[in-house]
């Protein structure tokens, strides 16, 4: 069964050649991807991701989003009783912010200059194993 | 026509282009021209001076716009600032000039470049964060506060459709200060489409688009002699991936379309406002390439004003430019490797002949600038300014035989993807039907690949690579002043509560008429702005003259913006 993966990025922010070449890749390796892209309510997000059935959902963040916007994404998730679905987040943002990305919900993160063949394995290895961010 | 999932479903390595050579990295340029190992005098043997290069400052301006180039002006050193509320920026800004900063670049949020003021529904959280927030007049009085706007040169980045309302809020605050804006020095990019790549689509509707972009080209032609009509922004669009002959001629299309807008209007004659044209362009890592780009850029420029505009006056035919340092060719990681990547593109910049530069701060990847990468961004300005010595010389490189031979190679590169554009049915159709947005991810993915491969050598990234993994740790981080968004939205509801909202909507009403009507609506946005209107509300009003509803994002979301 291949993995399905919701992808989106939210608020105003447009910087989408990160997102879309994962998108790319992603589907390349075999995934099933979900494209919200950008502009998307977290709501939305959310509802999206039930609707679809999605194992994974991954958020691209470029505009100092990406504690705060975890964080609720999460929190909206747990709500929708959608905790079985795995948070990701990638995109541009400072290593100092990790440990709280981290803290915040996400359970994997990819930042600049990681092979895409890495970021698929590695999701590939998430679903596999369930090794969450508090497991780990 | 594709769709965006035709796009994202191709190929991660995409095809080989059919018409034009690419090489290797190795054996060709960053933008895949090939290249011999050495160039020799038959190799520019087909060059006429007289006719392909000229002296600097003469016909077609290969060699530069000015004889004496550097000797008598050096460019003007512009850093973009912009960030949280009109104060925060207002203070960076003053810093800046205080370090030598000769003219000021700012750069608006979000929320702003959308059309919308802080109070939008979809703004908490962007508010400030990637640029300064302004929603009325009186933020842009504190925005300038302190700074004698009859004296510096100010470029107001927006190049949206909102980048109309932004004009008139800075026409409206030297009015309120007493100013003759016929003596205002200064651009704002007025390149109304670029950004619709960068999520700002929604905010700019095509028909909205060149509305405004065509109004700013009036105006500023008719009342400020001494402004730029625009600064093209070819810059943005090659972060996306494009090529370097991409980005010239993916601009040079667009530029066209606005200024055929503004001369179908009548009443306008070419050199009328030909002479403050101005661009904007990306320098990547490629030195002799970015060079030979900027040359190629205006000889042909040159030709297009003449020949396909008529225009007389030399000056018209003068491409001029800025530069901003293509941000993307930077990494997060060993942040402070990066000076030395801003200071071959700063240097790439001045031997290209620029105008303006800004040269980005060593920490773009990682956060907004500190103070401190700022100045360092700006004394690696003032360095090759004041000690390299490449401003002695006008086109220092030229005569070059491998520089002549790569000039006229990505010439006619960039004329063979203007004539692509047209093929799609131009600008506007080739953006609609997604071919530019193909074009752009196919050279993200041929990036990509390359340096995935190790084909292209990122210092850092794919290749020496840090053994210590907290280096990234020890730069110190921007973050955005505490409050600061709380502060934009409690000060808009602030300026709500004052003013008269019966005039506010009789002004406003002005706009959506003159717009409504095909007139320019300038004049009616400076007069509501100075009235109270907020900038999401100006925006409205010529939003609703073309039929969008009242929240462009919601519309958006239906699917409702052209």
């Amino acid at each position: 069964m291949p993995i399905r993966i919701l992808i989106a990025k939210t608020g105003l922010d447009g910087h989408d050649r990160g997102i879309k070449l994962i998108a790319t890749a992603l589907r390349s390796a075999g995934m099933e991807v979900i494209y919200l892209g950008m502009h998307q309510t977290l709501a939305r997000i959310v509802r999206t991701a039930r609707d679809e059935d999605v194992q994974v959902v991954g958020l691209s963040c470029h505009a100092s989003e990406h504690v705060a916007a975890t964080a609720e994404l999460r929190r909206l998730l747990d709500e929708a009783d959608l905790q079985s679905i795995y948070l990701v987040v990638g995109g541009v943002f400072p290593a100092h912010d990790l440990q709280e990305i981290h803290a915040a919900g996400a359970d994997l993160i990819f930042r600049v200059g990681e092979p895409m063949e890495s970021v698929a394995k590695r999701l590939s290895e998430l679903v596999a194993t369930g090794n969450r961010v508090e497991e780990q | 026509m594709s769709t965006l999932d035709d796009i994202l479903n191709r190929p991660m390595r995409p095809p080989e282009s059919e018409h034009l050579a690419r090489a290797p990295f190795p054996e060709g340029t960053w933008s895949g021209i090939p290249l011999k190992t050495m160039y020799r005098p038959d190799d520019a043997a087909s060059i006429s001076y007289e006719q392909d290069l000229g002296d600097p400052g003469s016909f077609p301006y290969a060699r530069g716009i000015h004889a004496d180039m550097y000797r008598k002006h050096l460019w003007t050193h512009r850093e973009i600032c912009g960030f949280g509320h009109a104060g925060d920026t207002n203070k960076r800004m003053r810093y800046l000039l205080d370090e030598g900063n000769t003219g000021l670049n700012v750069i608006f949020d979000q929320v702003h470049m959308m059309g919308l003021d802080a109070d939008h529904a979809r703004a908490p959280g962007v508010v400030g964060m990637m640029g300064v927030n302004v929603s009325t007049l009186s933020d842009f009085h504190e925005l300038f506060d302190g700074i004698d706007l009859a004296k510096v040169n100010v470029s107001l980045i927006n190049p949206t459709a909102s980048g109309f309302c932004t004009y008139a809020l800075y026409i409206a605050l030297a009015e309120e200060r007493g100013l003759d804006i016929a003596r205002l020095k200064g651009s704002n990019q007025n390149d109304t489409l670029h950004c619709r790549y960068f999520g700002y689509a929604p905010g700019s509707p095509y028909s909205v688009a060149l509305k405004c972009a065509a109004d700013n080209i009036e105006f500023a032609t008719r009342y400020m002699p001494r402004w730029y009509v625009a600064t093209f922004n070819s810059h943005g669009w090659r972060e996306t991936g494009i090529d370097a002959a991409q980005e010239i001629a993916f601009c040079f299309a667009r530029a066209k379309l606005y200024i055929n807008t503004a001369l179908q209007r009548g009443g306008l004659a070419i050199d009328d406002f030909g002479p403050r044209i101005g661009f904007y362009a990306g320098v990547h890592m490629d030195m002799f390439e970015e060079v030979a780009k900027l040359r190629a850029a205006r000889r042909i420029w040159a030709r297009i004003m003449r020949d396909e505009f008529g225009a007389k006056d030399p000056r018209s035919m003068q491409y001029r430019f800025g530069v901003h340092t293509v941000a993307n060719t930077l990494t997060p990681q060993q942040p402070l490797i990066n000076i030395a990547r801003v200071a071959i593109q700063a240097m790439t910049a001045v031997l290209a002949g620029c105008q303006s530069l800004q040269a980005c701060p060593y920490d773009e990847p990682n956060s907004l600038p500190t103070e401190e990468s700022h100045r360092i961004a700006l004394r690696t300005q003032q360095i090759v300014a004041n000690e390299s010595g490449v401003t002695k010389v006008a086109d220092p490189l030229g005569g070059s035989w491998y520089l002549e031979n790569l000039t006229n190679e990505i010439e006619k590169r960039i004329l063979y993807w203007m004539d692509q554009v047209a093929a799609q049915g131009g600008m506007v159709e080739a953006m609609r039907s997604k071919w530019i947005e193909d074009q752009m991810h196919q050279g993200a993915m041929m990036e990509q690949h390359r340096i995935e491969t190790g084909e292209q050598i990122i210092v850092g990234m794919n290749a020496f690579q840090s053994t210590d993994d907290k280096e990234e740790l020890s730069i110190p981080i921007h973050r955005m002043p505490k409050g600061s968004a709380e502060e934009c939205v409690a000060r808009l509801e602030a300026h709500k509560r004052k003013r008269d909202a019966a005039l506010v909507e009789k002004k406003l009403k002005d706009v959506e008429d003159s717009a409504r009507a095909g007139q320019n609506s300038i004049r009616a946005a400076v007069e509501s702005a100075k009235a109270g209107a907020t900038h999401g509300e100006i925006m409205k009003a010529v939003r609703r003259a073309f039929g969008y509803p009242a929240d462009i994002m919601e519309a958006a979301d239906l699917g409702l913006v052209d």
